[in-house]
This record gives C-alpha cells, sequence and structure tokens, in this order.
C-alpha cells in the first residue's frame, strides 16, 4: 500500500474546473438572452407604438375630412333656406379641425413626409374654410346672387377635391408605412421568439453537459470509494491476520518454552536421583575397600598398606571430583531451566494496568536492599518519580532488577553510587537509573538484553536472565529500554512507559 | 497403611511413564519404612486395564484396598483421563489418588481437585529435594487410613 497515489486528487481538481466553467457559460448566456430579450421587447414596444400612430394619424385625417365635409353641407344648408340655425355646425367644425390638424402635426414628429402632408392639408383647409366664410358673409350683406355665383363658379369644390386627394394619398402612405411596420413588429417577434428558444435550449445542453460532467465524476469518486473501502477491509484483513498469526507464533513459543522447561526436568531429576545414589554406593563401596585394606594391613604390613591406603584416597578423589561435576553441571541446568520456566510464565501473566505511584514503589525497592547497600557502601538517592499508569508487579520487577545490578556491578575503587530519577514528556514518563559501577562496553550494549548472555568479567553470580526479563517486560508494557555506558565510569538504564495505559499493549502476550 | 476394616495391606498402584522416576520413588518410600507391595506400570493402557479389568467395569478391583500414584504425563493417555475415570467408577471412586507430577500449571492442579484427586504434589526439580519429598509422603503413606472397600 505504501507509496499509492491518492486517486482522487486529480479528477476532483478536473471536476471542479469544468463545473466552474459550465456555470460561467450558462452565466453570459442567460445575460446574453436578457439582453436580448430587453433589447427586442423594447423595440416591439416601439414598433407598435408607431404603428398604433400610423392608425391614430389615418384616423385623424379621416376625422378632418369628415369635418370639413360637415362644415361644408352646414353652409349649403344656409345657403339655401337661409336660416342660420344651419351654420351652427359649421361655426362647431373650424376649431374642431384645427385642433385634430394640431393633434396630427404632434404626431407626425420628425417624419418630413407626414409634416408635408400636415402642412398642404393644413393650407387646403384653411383655403377651403376662408372661403366658406366668405361666401357666408357675401349672403348675410345681402349679396345672395354673387355668393351663389361664387358656389357655383367651383372654387370651393376644386379645393374640397384636392384636400379629398391629399389624405387619401396620405392614408394610402400611411398604409404602406404600417404594412412595413407591422412586418418590422412581426419579425422582431420572431426573433424574440426565436432568441428565447435558442436561450433556453442552450441553458438545457449546458445544464444536460454539467449533469452529465457530475454524473461521471460522481460514479468515479464512488468507484475509487469503492476500491478505497475495499483496500482499507482488505487492509485490515491482512492486519487482523498477520496479528493473529503473531499471537498464534507468541503463544506457541510460550507453550513450547513451557514444555521445553517441563520435560526438561524429568531426566534432570533422575540424572541428579541416581547421582545421589550413586554418591551413597560410593560410601559403601569405600566402605568395603577401607575393610579390605585393614585386612591387607594384616597380612602385607603396613608400608603396603599404606601404599593401598594412597591409591583409595586417590580414587575416591577422582571419584568425587567427577560426581562434583556432574552436579554442578545439574545445578546450571537446573538454574536454565528454572530461568525458561519463570520467563514463559511471566510471559503467560496478564496485566492488571493501574496509577503507580513510583515513589513508593521505589522507595520500598531501595529499603529491601539498604542492608546490601551498607554493607558495601554504597549511597542511594532517589528523586522525585511521576506516577504512570501501568502494570504494578511488572513496574516492581522491572526497577528491582535494575537496582539489583546497580549494586551488584560496582568498581573496587570507588564507592558506588546509585540514582534513580524520573521526569514526564507529553506522552511518556521516562525514569533512569545511574550508577557509578564499572560500567559496560559499548559492544555489549545489546548483549546485556539477550538472554543467558552477559558482559565484562564474570565474577559475580547470575545466568544472564535479569535484563533479558526487563526488556521483555518493559517491551510488554509498550515502552522501550534504553542504555549510556562508559566502561570504568558508570551506567544508565533508561526506562520508558507510556503515561497511559493502552489497550495495545500487548498485556495479553 | 492398612485398612481399618481388612487386613489386607493397602497396594500402592505406581503410573509413572519415566523409569527413573518409578525407581527413584520406589526407593524414596521404602526408605521411610513403608513396605506395602508396589504395582508399577509405565503406561496408562496397563495400569487402566489393571485398575477396570478387561471389560472396563472396576470390578476387578472389588474389595483391594488400594492407592493410586498417578503421573500426568503419559505416553498413551494422560493422568486426567484416568483420574476421571476412577472418581466415576463406582467400585474406584473412593480410592485415594495422588496426583505425582511435573505440571504445576494452576489451571491443571484445579482441574485435579475438581475431579476428585484427593492430593496433588508437584515434583520438586532438585532431586533432594525430591527425596525429601518422596520420602515425605512415604511417611504420609504410612498413617493415611484408606477407606475399607465394600
Amino acid at each position: 500500500m505504501k507509496g499509492r497515489p491518492l486517486v482522487l486528487t486529480l479528477p476532483r481538481w478536473r471536476f471542479l474546473n469544468l463545473q466552474a466553467l459550465l456555470l460561467g457559460i450558462g452565466f453570459l448566456l442567460l445575460v446574453g438572452i436578457s439582453a436580448a430579450t430587453v433589447f427586442l421587447v423594447e423595440r416591439a414596444a416601439s414598433d407598435s407604438k408607431q404603428l398604433a400612430d400610423t392608425l391614430s394619424v389615418e384616423d385623424k385625417l379621416s376625422d378632418i375630412l369628415l369635418t370639413v365635409r360637415r362644415a361644408e353641407s352646414s353652409q349649403r344648408g344656409y345657403l339655401l333656406t337661409n336660416d342660420q340655425s344651419y351654420l351652427d355646425d359649421f361655426r362647431d367644425a373650424e376649431p374642431e379641425t384645427l385642433d385634430t390638424i394640431a393633434e396630427v402635426r404632434e404626431l407626425a414628429g420628425a417624419s418630413a413626409t407626414r409634416k408635408s402632408t400636415v402642412d398642404r392639408v393644413d393650407a387646403l383647409v384653411t383655403g377651403k374654410f376662408r372661403e366658406m366664410k366668405r361666401i357666408i358673409e357675401l349672403n348675410e350683406s345681402g349679396k345672395r346672387s354673387e355668393a351663389l355665383r361664387q358656389v357655383r363658379e367651383g372654387e370651393g369644390r376644386r379645393i374640397m377635391v384636392e384636400l379629398r386627394d391629399a389624405i387619401e394619398e396620405a392614408i394610402d402612405a400611411e398604409n404602406d408605412l404600417a404594412d412595413v411596420r407591422r412586418q418590422a413588429s412581426f419579425r422582431t417577434s420572431n426573433l424574440l421568439l426565436f432568441v428565447s428558444l435558442a436561450g433556453a435550449a442552450l441553458i438545457v445542453a449546458v445544464g444536460g453537459l454539467s449533469v452529465l460532467l457530475v454524473q461521471r465524476n460522481y460514479r468515479r469518486a464512488e468507484a475509487a470509494r469503492a476500491e478505497l473501502a475495499s483496500t482499507n477491509a482488505n487492509l485490515e484483513r491482512i492486519v487482523a491476520y498477520r496479528t493473529e498469526d503473531l499471537t498464534e507464533a507468541n503463544e506457541e513459543i510460550q507453550r513450547f518454552a513451557y514444555i521445553v522447561s517441563h520435560d526438561l526436568r524429568s531426566p534432570l531429576v533422575n540424572i541428579m536421583g541416581f547421582t545421589s545414589e550413586l554418591e551413597a554406593l560410593r560410601q559403601d563401596i569405600f566402605q568395603e575397600v577401607e575393610k579390605l585394606n585393614a585386612e591387607l594391613a594384616q597380612v602385607k604390613g603396613e608400608a603396603e598398606a599404606r601404599k593401598e591406603d594412597e591409591t583409595t584416597r586417590q580414587l575416591g578423589a577422582d571419584f568425587d571430583e567427577a560426581i562434583g561435576f556432574i552436579k554442578t553441571s545439574i545445578g546450571n541446568m537446573d538454574r536454565l531451566i528454572n530461568a525458561v520456566l519463570k520467563l514463559s510464565r511471566e510471559g503467560r501473566r496478564q496485566f492488571h494496568p493501574e496509577t503507580v505511584d513510583m515513589d513508593k514503589l521505589v522507595g520500598s525497592l531501595i529499603e529491601t536492599v539498604t542492608h546490601r547497600a551498607v554493607e558495601l557502601q554504597a549511597t542511594m538517592s532517589v528523586g522525585e518519580l511521576p506516577p504512570v499508569e501501568t502494570d504494578a508487579l511488572a513496574a516492581q520487577q522491572i526497577f528491582g532488577n535494575l537496582i539489583d545490578n546497580a549494586l551488584k556491578y560496582g568498581r573496587a575503587d570507588e564507592k558506588l553510587q546509585i540514582e534513580v530519577r524520573g521526569r514526564l514528556t507529553t506522552t511518556h514518563a521516562i525514569y533512569e537509573v545511574q550508577d557509578n559501577g564499572r560500567g559496560i562496553d559499548r559492544a555489549d550494549f545489546q548483549r546485556v538484553f539477550e538472554l543467558f548472555r552477559r558482559a565484562g568479567k564474570q565474577d559475580r553470580p547470575g545466568e544472564g536472565i535479569g535484563l533479558a526479563h526487563v526488556r521483555a517486560l518493559v517491551r510488554r508494557l509498550g515502552g522501550t529500554m534504553g542504555l549510556t555506558s562508559e566502561l570504568g565510569k558508570g551506567s544508565t538504564f533508561t526506562v520508558t512507559l507510556p503515561r497511559r495505559w493502552s489497550v495495545q499493549n500487548r498485556s495479553a502476550a | 497403611m492398612n485398612s481399618r476394616m481388612s487386613e489386607l495391606p493397602v497396594e500402592i498402584v505406581m503410573i509413572e511413564d519415566d523409569g527413573g522416576h518409578a525407581r527413584l520413588i520406589e526407593k524414596n518410600i521404602r526408605r521411610a519404612g513403608v513396605n506395602n507391595p508396589i504395582t508399577p506400570f509405565s503406561n496408562g493402557t496397563d495400569a487402566v486395564t489393571y485398575l477396570f479389568g478387561g471389560d472396563g467395569s472396576g470390578l476387578t478391583s472389588k474389595g483391594k484396598p488400594l492407592l493410586v500414584l498417578l503421573d500426568l504425563n503419559l505416553p498413551d493417555m494422560t493422568g486426567v483421563e484416568i483420574l476421571g475415570r476412577i472418581k466415576s467408577n463406582e467400585h474406584l471412586k473412593r480410592v485415594p489418588v495422588v496426583v505425582l507430577t511435573t505440571t504445576d500449571d494452576a489451571v491443571e492442579i484445579q482441574r485435579c481437585y475438581d475431579l476428585g484427586c484427593n492430593v496433588y504434589i508437584t515434583k520438586p526439580v532438585n532431586y533432594d529435594n525430591f527425596a525429601n519429598a518422596i520420602r515425605q509422603l512415604g511417611l504420609f503413606f504410612s498413617v493415611i487410613q484408606v477407606p475399607s472397600p465394600d
């Protein structure tokens, strides 16, 4: 698993970039569509206003023609009947017409064609009204025949025809214009519809693409996640499997050590037992030999007998030496087997974590060795030791062994000084047992922790078990063991233990 | 060592696979002044046949005052198995069983007492202690009462 790249990083980056890009495109499209729509709606509004204007202009022009006709018929009615009441319509018509003309002029705006049309209509209407007023005035002043003559002359009718033509022409022009406007309006509407539809389609496309992208990335992420999960599960399985393997192997070794040490004891008992039997036999045999020697002395004389005695003593000494070696070897073997048995038993012991008052623990250990310390004239000092959560019995064995070793391996030329001190880090408690004893050669730093191995001058009893046991215990407590030493100057053993007990400590071993 | 009611001397059945051990045990018991007959067996099968008979009913041992000296590590079966059979047999259940073995495993000791073993002794590794222990066992044998056979 080591060094495998994180599969998720790269696609996620790309994914985010593309997402942002698509979002940007979508936003720009929306802005574009909105602007186009606003513009087109504006144009449609102006189109329809212009169309309305056109219609209004047409309407008003027709109105003007109608009003002028009404005025003309009102004038004719007066001329026929001489009745003044016929002139009411005529009098209303002139201002009404002028108002309408003003309105049309206003609608015409900047259009030159319309302006000229209005000017022409204005002139014709003014001319018409002047003509009609003149005839009415003539009739009022009693010149009725002159008035009728002027009517017959047809100037009024001519103006009227001209006015009708002008207005019809203008209406036609406006109609044409309306057609153009209508077409423009239609085009604008179409364009608006097109833009809207195209925009909508584009947004749908972008959205769809985005959804696809998200889906694809989701699938990828999902696949990566699944792979990761399966890898994790696999890893856990491997770890569990290995742990089980190790635990099994460890148990096997413990069982093996136990069985071996047990089964080795049986023959040892026999060897020792029959060695004792041999010793007993020796007593019997040599007693017999002495008896025979005594008898020999009577037969062969004192000198010969002394020689035989000498031989017998020599034989006895040889016998004792042989038996002595056998017994010593058996004793050694017995101690070794006991050591293996003890270690295997320790290895199987369950730890019971508790908060251990190290001051008290080390204090009582020092107390038990006070007698020896006084004999050796050794000074022992204990600094303040922080408490630690661990197995009390194991801690006792660890520090008991270290203090015992410090006392055991002093120097002849220097009074022994032993110091125990402790300190805390955030996670660990560190204890040091320092002495000014004979020290350990750097080459032997590893060796002293090995089972049945010892270093330096072999002038002290021991099987080479203590430190091996200490290191095994410290490891099982989840800690580490350190050593600094200089030959002839002294040694410092450092025990680092976790401050808090953790299940991972190999308490079950 | 006698049985109270009968005048028959108690027979010591010694089941011990190690011949040397068997010999040393016998010697040291004798040194303690115990003269009861000792029947040694070096494997479980022969001992079981002797105790329970060919049919395995235990009738052969009916009426015989016995004491069993049992090693737990046997080549063909475990001493625990033999102990279990003795203590669950109608005719043999009152026979005192002394387990004499190298094993000092607490669980094993507990199991033997649970099955009804009467004495559990761990063989000392040191021969002097071993000899001493066996001699004391011999002294013990000379004073204990074995229940009368039915």
